[in-house]
């Protein structure tokens, strides 16, 4: 056979080698060298492919955007708030496991990170490598849309919530309502999930969703067409500046049944404690959740606590101020003497280095002392030195309190908004769930005709005092 | 054609395949060819599936009249397995649920999960042993299966127990007692969806549960009563503990008692649910705190006193209404009743040994003997015949928490779901008890 000749066997082993060649060539490689082949050239074509973009579709771009600034402020706003909800969501996981954990008597989370502030971050990951899981016989088109709709309506009614001066999404003149029309949508996406999954338990989750927040959504709409009247509009950026002024001009106090009301039917609508009817776990395991594993349950995890955060965020804006101050800021100040441009850029380092050396030795001595021989003198210039960043962190937000309108809005919106979430938190470690058909007459028997009674006596009052 | 190069590659492997797996040729008369095309609509095989995936409920046929009543559903029920794993369920019960809406037509428990086989166990051990074996039955509260087992072998040897080991057995039960209705208020609350009574329950519980631990050994499955006395005397560091835990034990079981009596949702959701008058409590044979809270005043310590129970001073606490929340409430004033005993047990505790003198190698005259005791849920007791040799020729436990458990049919139907856990729970059953 030509397998004996030497010019055969030549050419066959050049033909086993060049058929073998991707295979053993890729084999010897290491990891570093595997990763550098596919990153480098994809790095490559990426950064050719943006250049070439960049020249040639760019100028045309920036024309269309600059002739739609409407738009442009819109999908700011959007991208902004999307990426708002997830580290909200973080803060206000590891808060609920922190505080009811500290009520419990227990310590909670301590592992990740200091203090276990990393707790949610490792959250999210588990959700993320967790198996997209689909039960047998699940409707999978609407399975997969339901958690898609719950998270959509919970981030969109953020676009009308004004967290500063010049902060808000959109300053619809029809705010309020539009939030409740988007806030309503929540309840589609749990009914899809409770009906896709093909189990008892999220069916009835879901039914009990669909029941409680359209009953409680009547309520909590008629609450607050007291403060439409005495606003006199429905745009969340005047409402709130009806409410400028003194602590006494907040509506809470023009309204305090309605602002009662309000916070209930929330509870209610956020799905939290003692109205969690939908995903009661003594009872119905998850409700609407149960067949939902990785990111698909993590959106709606996430969905519960930023509603958590909007339901907050809305009755701080209505009832207690939004970011108006409580008080007229006693002295007034300008930092218009202070120009950072001044001192240039060696005079910043010069002063960065200062301050970095000598705060952080000053702090640290504070850690030497007060932590004993258990720090180490690494360990305590490291405390100090974050010590050092929080304390230089807390003075830039103090001069931007200062200095700008939106930061000092933005701070006490915050303020106003976590104090209420907090309640939240506590009302879960503390209360027993109610029962379904306790939670269906309290909506119907007691805050219905309360709400209604509210808003007779203000119009009523306004009607009165206007003649 | 150059060497190198390749000719045209057909894959053989897919030539098979696709010969092997032909076109299915419908044709009028072949009923399975025509099953085979009709599984082509995505619907129909979704059928199939979930049809092939869960069994028909039941899968047997009926066998008696209540299960033909029991599985036919009427108009709009549906069936809810609720367990044997349930965040709700203490332990692997399951209840059939047959429900229209969110009402409860009627229940179907259905037990035998966690069955071992106890008895037979026990019947081929020797009788120390079997104190050992019976420890796991009421896991939440051991001493007293101990005590039942160890009472009904003391009437088969016809042992005179020192008046000490009595004490000390009346003051580690009455301790244990505290901890097992801790417990009970906490999880009731639990499963009726708050989170903090249950954490402060098991500090409480872990306090008395170490205390023990110092005197017996082991926390949970304690092995400490003995025919003819218990194992070992008090010791310093049980009364130190003891000593520290008295001292705030009562504020801290009104404290604890506050948390879910003045909260009005508990309250509301409790009162009125799952009533068991007191014909039917009896019918039953229900005893122990259920029975109680349904105004019969029958408790062994004071019915068929046994131990120094009649020299102590503490009340008998009944209800009438015979609700959910009578049945907590009754948990809470036998706390308080078992606090005042621990109080007269440490005052009045005698001198002397704490185990009779007996032989190494125990073998009872052959006989028959009942020994039961008031365990935290009722009546805890062991039948036992002795045929001479060293160990039983029969033990028979009688259970407290399985005969509570069969009221769960009478006292659901008509109820809500949300319901089954505040009824269940506040009938307290333990499912190591139950399934023996």
């Amino acid at each position: 056979m030509s397998a004996a000749t030497p010019a055969g066997g030549r050419i066959r082993s050049a033909m086993g080698l060049m058929r073998s060649f991707p295979a053993q060539f890729w084999s010897r490689l290491s990891l570093q060298e595997r990763l550098a082949l596919i990153f480098v050239p994809a790095a490559i074509v990426a950064g050719v492919v943006t250049v070439l973009a960049v020249v040639l579709l760019g100028p045309p771009f920036l024309d269309f955007l600059g002739a739609n600034l409407p738009l442009v402020r819109f999908a700011v706003a959007a991208t902004a708030i999307l990426l708002l909800t997830v580290p909200t969501a973080f803060v206000l996981i590891y808060l609920e496991l922190k505080v009811i954990a500290r009520m419990n008597l227990r310590i909670g989370p301590n592992r990740v990170g200091p203090w276990g502030i990393a707790m949610s971050v490792i959250h999210g990951f588990k959700v993320l490598s967790k198996e997209d899981f689909a039960p047998t016989g699940a409707d999978i088109t609407v399975f997969t849309l339901a958690p898609v709709v719950t998270y959509m309506a919970s981030v969109m009614t953020l676009l009308v919530i004004p967290f500063a001066p010049g902060l808000i999404g959109q300053d619809l003149n029809i705010g309020l309502l539009y939030f409740f029309s988007m806030g309503g949508l929540t309840v589609v996406g749990l009914l899809m999930a409770g009906w896709s999954s093909f189990n008892k338990y999220s069916l009835l989750g879901g039914l009990r969703s669909a029941a409680q927040i359209i009953s409680y959504e009547i309520p909590l709409t008629l609450s607050v067409v007291g403060v439409i009247i005495l606003a006199g509009t429905m745009s969340m950026n005047r409402i709130v500046l009806a409410q400028s002024g003194s602590l006494l001009d907040w509506f809470v106090f023009k309204q305090p049944l309605a602002a009662l009301i309000f916070f209930i039917a929330a509870t209610a609508e956020a799905n939290r404690t003692p109205f969690d009817m939908t995903e009661a776990d003594s009872e119905i395991v998850a409700g609407f959740a149960t067949e939902y594993s990785g990111m698909r349950f993590g959106f709606f995890f996430f969905a519960e606590y930023v509603n958590v955060f909007i339901v907050s965020a809305l009755v701080a804006t209505v009832f207690f101020g939004g970011w108006t101050a409580p008080f007229q800021w006693p002295w007034a100040y300008n930092l218009n003497w202070f120009n950072p441009w001044s001192f240039g850029f060696f005079g910043w380092l010069a002063i960065v280095l200062t301050v970095g050396y000598f705060g952080t030795i000053f702090f640290a001595v504070f850690a030497r002392l007060f932590g004993g021989r258990e720090w180490g003198l690494w360990a305590s210039m490291g405390l100090g030195f974050l010590f050092l960043l929080v304390v230089v962190a807390g003075l830039v937000v103090l001069a931007g309190f200062i200095a700008f309108d939106w930061v000092a809005g933005l701070v006490w919106f915050m303020a106003k908004t976590y104090a209420f979430v907090i309640t939240f938190v506590w009302m879960r470690a503390t209360l027993p769930r109610v029962r379904v058909d306790q939670l269906m007459g309290f909506a119907w028997k007691w805050l219905l005709p309360a709400s209604l009674l509210n808003l007779f006596v203000t119009a009523t009052a306004v009607v009165l005092l206007n003649r | 054609m150059p060497a190198h190069q390749h000719a045209p590659r057909t894959s053989p492997a897919r030539a098979t395949t696709r010969a092997a797996r032909p076109h299915p040729q419908p044709s009028a008369d072949d009923a399975s060819a025509r099953q085979y095309s009709s599984a082509d609509d995505p619907r129909v095989m979704l059928d199939r599936q979930v049809g092939a995936l869960f069994e028909p409920i039941p899968p047997y046929p009926t066998r008696t009249e209540r299960e033909g009543e029991f599985y036919s559903l009427g108009d709009g029920e549906m069936f809810l397995n609720v367990g044997p794993h349930h965040p709700a369920t203490h332990g692997v019960l399951r209840l059939v649920l047959k429900l229209s809406g969110e009402q409860i037509v009627d229940v179907d428990p259905v037990l035998g999960y966690l069955h071992r086989g106890v008895e037979k166990i026990c019947e081929n051990s020797d009788y120390y042993h079997v104190i050992d074996q019976v420890d796991p039955l009421e896991y939440v509260s051991s001493l007293f299966q101990e005590w039942a087992a160890v009472l009904s072998f003391e009437k088969l040897m016809d042992v005179q127990v020192p008046r000490r080991a009595e004490y000390i057995r009346v003051l580690s039960g009455e301790l244990l007692r505290i901890a097992s209705h801790t417990l009970f208020m906490g999880f009731l609350a639990l499963d009726l969806g708050g989170l903090t009574p249950i954490l402060y329950s098991f500090i409480e519980r872990d306090e008395i549960v170490e205390m023990l631990a110092a005197l017996t050994g082991a926390r949970m499955l304690f092995n400490y009563f003995r025919v003819g006395g218990v194992n070992g005397d008090l010791n310093h560091e049980f009364m130190s503990r003891l000593g520290d835990w008295m001292t705030r034990a009562a504020k801290q079981t009104e404290a604890q008692a506050g948390l879910l009596n003045e909260n009005e949702i508990f309250v509301r959701r409790m009162r009125g649910v799952g009533v068991l008058d007191r014909a039917t409590a009896l019918r039953y044979g229900v005893t122990g705190g259920n029975l109680r809270a349904s105004g019969v005043p029958f408790d062994l310590r004071r019915a068929h006193p046994y131990s120094v129970y009649p020299e102590l001073d503490f009340n008998i606490p009944t209800r009438d209404e015979g609700d959910s929340l009578a049945r907590y409430l009754i948990r809470v004033d036998e706390v308080r009743e078992s606090i005042k005993i621990v109080d007269q047990c440490l005052h009045n505790m005698p001198d002397g040994p704490v185990m009779a003198r007996l032989p190494r190698l125990i073998r009872p005259r052959p006989g028959r003997a009942w020994g039961a005791c008031e365990g935290p849920r009722g009546m805890l007791g062991v039948y036992t015949i002795s045929d001479g040799s060293d160990g039983p020729f029969r033990f028979r436990i009688h259970d407290p928490s399985f005969l509570n458990l069969e009221t769960v049919p009478a006292l659901l139907p008509g109820n809500l779901l949300a319901d089954t856990m505040a009824v269940v729970s506040s009938l307290d059953p333990v499912m190591g008890g139950i399934d023996k």
